[in-house]
């Protein structure tokens, strides 16, 4: 009987002695009295008797049990975004009794605005700053937490959850407190490190996407240190044996074996991470105060672009037009995100 | 049986009594009713809302008090949803926005409303700024933002300005001189003042943001972005209308002159500016008077009030208007009648500083005469009296706050020195053909 679970043992690429039957199908399940290699084809009546399990319901419940959550996202995820790219295709005052028709008017225009492309600019700028010390934060952090000699290790990873739980807008105006150009923290702490000026975090324009990036850096860092860990911990201890028996340091242990273990972790919070961070609107928002994203635009996001276009301008199909673009560049983004993974991944197995 | 016969009876009686007392109601017993109001700033103080109830029992007034632009756009989504409050207030700059689509508020010039009849009881310009492009009377006027200069006599003292307001008044007749003065002002900083600012970055200045100057030089004229063409949106002068480029010209002198500590309003910083006295003036409308003393109460006394230059200004301004889709519209009605009667304005006044649209009180004694202690006894009634008769009306065209916005963002830009006024200018006009047209 095996020892192991049922999932390393699949993702294990030595043989096991099944093969020796010629499937290529994965490891058997332990618990499957039928598929246990020589099994009778035939049905022995189990020990469970399985005619009240889910497994013996008509099929038809199965779509009861999923129905709520399709008739919610389809109330409240695809018909707005029906009706935005409908609107898209119009003049939209909201107000007014008429709409009429433009065509693709509304796409031309936003492509050829200076403003949209500032506020995609600085939306990449904004993902830049937050993602990559992110991710180099929440791994380091993961693998200190990963340490079996920690004290109180639960304490420290509940902790961890803390800034994710907080409410955005507290946040924000506690940041916008500590990165105030006259009075504020950081810039004090500038003055006691020697700088001879203040730093204007909010009218410069990269500061600006260092403030935001900051906030959002704090939110997230424990949230994906939390997911490096579990990815760390589930890496098998035989590989780390086998590396300080080659006689490998702390950090060639680190950068050999636990990093491209967590390959696909990486991929899954970079993904999702993008996915959020091209979307990032409250912290712009409080830290601006208005819908501008700054006097010179200098912290316009993509999001905060398309509410100043609904919601100040009440051009709502404009703003739906800016909508879609967003949705495109995610899936850009993403799917060039897929492919460099996919890629890198494929070049390790050769 | 005897009993049951005796019960039967009993309760027949008791029943008739009851039911009589229920049906002879009490002649003045009214159903309840809850009235919602959305608001914003100071608008429905919240003395009216205990004196309505001690006058109306059974009337709950329910206020929603939002930010100044999430109150209307979540107006203007109700508008769709036809889920509206009974009582909206619209500020003054969206008016010129709501003026166009006169159909989503109930005209008060029909029964039961019948405004014609108080029509005369209001100043006569901020009466026009509840009419639509029609002629549908959508809301009526609540206070008036007078505008004139709150100034700190102490800071003044030290700095060798003049401390009456009389005398200060007279430092600056033109906005030339009142830049003038700013600068003389600023050379009279101590070496301490001045020193703060290398060293600690708290630079002390004339006026907290010389950028207020825009607006406040802007409604002094007769026309702002738009002329009133009779059509529903509005003719566009923003680019011709040299009043506009006079006003943006002032404010980029101001801010070439340094004169401003550069400290936006309604900030954290603006408080501690005005705790602190790192800037002594303040344009105030007199809706600001009450800001300074909540946001300042221990520098009570230390203020007082001056003309403005260039004689009067506005800032802000409501109207209270009647949804269509309201539920409660007489009731509405009542409480909106009864809040902006000239003699409740009058109380807002002594005890808010929100000056009344009522023109009919401007010969009034008691607003005439009124003292404010906080502003060392100047009597704001009269002052801010004057400077409202002053003003001349200005027609608020649809998209009136957008250009107000992109002309705000572009004296931004010049006041921290990113752009020359000439180039800030250019891309103003530039943003709002784009946005507006």
């Amino acid at each position: 009987m095996n020892n192991k679970s049922p999932v390393s043992d699949a993702s294990q690429t030595s043989g096991n002695s099944n093969g020796r039957r010629g499937r290529r199908t994965a490891a058997p399940s332990p618990w499957r009295a039928d598929a246990q290699p020589g099994a009778p084809k035939k049905r022995k009546p189990s020990r469970r008797d399985e005619s009240g399990s889910i497994r013996a319901l008509n099929p038809g419940w199965g779509y009861v049990f999923t129905a709520p959550f399709f008739i919610m996202f389809l109330i409240f995820g695809l018909a707005p975004v029906v009706y935005s790219t409908y609107i898209a295709f119009f003049n939209w005052d909201p107000l007014e009794l008429e709409h009429p028709f433009v065509g693709f008017d509304n796409f031309a225009l936003l492509l050829d605005d200076g403003q949209f492309w500032m506020a995609v600019g600085n939306t990449f700028s904004i993902w830049f700053f937050s993602t990559i010390p992110a991710m180099i934060m929440s791994i380091g952090l993961a693998a200190i937490l990963r340490n079996p000699n920690l004290k109180a290790a639960t304490f420290w990873r509940t902790i961890l959850l803390v800034p994710n739980i907080t409410s955005v807008l507290a946040i924000a105006i506690i940041f916008g407190q500590l990165f105030g150009r006259d009075f504020g923290l950081i810039n004090l702490m500038l003055d006691i490190f020697g700088f001879d000026r203040h730093i204007d975090w909010i009218t410069e324009q990269i500061p600006s996407h260092i403030a935001i990036a900051t906030m959002i850096t704090w939110r997230w860092v424990g949230y994906n240190s939390l997911i490096f860990l579990a990815a760390m911990l589930a890496i098998p201890n035989e590989l780390y044996e086998s590396a300080s028996l080659d006689g490998a340091s702390k950090w060639q242990t680190f950068r050999y074996v636990t990093l491209p273990q967590l390959r696909n972790t990486i991929t899954f919070v970079l993904i999702v991470g993008t996915i959020g961070g091209l979307q990032v609107f409250a912290e712009p928002l409080t830290l601006g105060g208005n819908f501008n994203g700054g006097d010179s635009r200098q912290f316009s996001t993509l999001t905060l672009f398309l509410y100043e276009q609904a919601f100040v301008n009440n051009k709502w199909g404009y703003a739906a037009a800016v909508g879609i673009m967003i949705t495109l560049i995610v899936l850009v983004i993403s799917a060039i995100n897929f492919w460099l993974t996919r890629r890198i991944a494929s070049e390790d197995s050769k | 049986m005897k009993l049951m016969r005796n019960l039967k009876r009993i309760s027949a009686l008791l029943l008739t009594v009851f039911v009589t007392l229920g049906l002879v109601q009490p002649a003045k017993a009214a159903t309840p009713v809850t009235i919602t109001i959305w608001s914003f700033g100071n608008v429905i103080e919240p003395w009216a809302i205990t004196e309505y109830k001690k006058l109306h029992p059974e009337v709950t007034l329910q206020i929603k008090k939002g930010e100044l632009d999430a109150h209307h756009q979540s107006l203007i989504t109700a508008f769709l949803a036809k889920k509206t409050p009974d009582i909206a207030a619209v500020e003054v700059s969206y008016s010129g926005y709501f003026r166009s689509y006169p159909s989503y508020f109930e005209d008060l010039r029909k029964a039961p409303y019948n405004s014609a009849t108080i029509e005369k009881d209001y100043l006569d310009w901020r009466w026009d700024q509840g009419v639509g492009y029609d002629g549908t009377v959508f809301g009526l006027p609540t206070d008036v933002g007078g505008m004139q200069v709150a100034y700190r006599v102490d800071l003044f003292k030290k700095h060798g300005l003049p401390t009456d307001r009389k005398a200060v008044g007279e430092l600056w007749p033109t906005w030339e001189k009142f830049i003038s003065t700013g600068q003389k002002y600023n050379s009279k900083l101590t070496t301490a003042e001045k020193d703060s600012c290398k060293k600690k970055k708290i630079c002390y200045g004339f006026i907290d943001n010389a950028g207020t100057i825009y607006n406040a030089v802007l409604n002094q004229a007769s026309a702002k972005y738009y002329e009133n063409n009779n059509t529903k949106d509005g003719k566009l002068i923003y680019s011709t209308n040299p009043a506009v480029k006079k006003a943006f010209d002032t404010t980029t002198k101001a801010l070439k002159a340094n004169i401003g500590t550069r400290i936006n309003s309604f900030t954290s910083d603006w408080n501690v500016g005005m705790n602190n006295g790192i800037f002594a003036t303040i344009l105030a409308p007199a809706w600001m008077m009450d800001y300074i003393k909540q946001q300042a109460p221990k520098t009570k006394g230390k203020w007082d009030i001056a003309d403005l230059p260039g004689g009067g200004g506005n800032l802000g301004g409501s109207q209270l208007t009647i949804p269509k889709s309201a539920k409660n519209k007489t009731a509405a009605w009542e409480f909106m009648s009864w809040y902006l009667a000239p003699a409740q304005q009058l109380t807002i006044f002594k005890k808010y500083g929100l000056f009344p649209s009522a023109s009919s009180l401007y010969d009034d004694a008691a607003l005439k005469n009124y003292k404010d202690p906080f502003f060392n006894n100047a009597p704001v009634g009269a002052i801010y009296t004057a400077g409202a008769l002053q003003l001349k009306p200005i027609f608020e065209g649809k998209k009136q706050r957008a250009i107000d916005n992109i002309f705000g963002q572009a004296l931004s830009r010049v006041a921290i020195g990113k752009q020359t006024p000439a180039a800030a200018w250019q891309q103003a006009l530039s943003e709002i053909k784009k946005s507006v047209g």
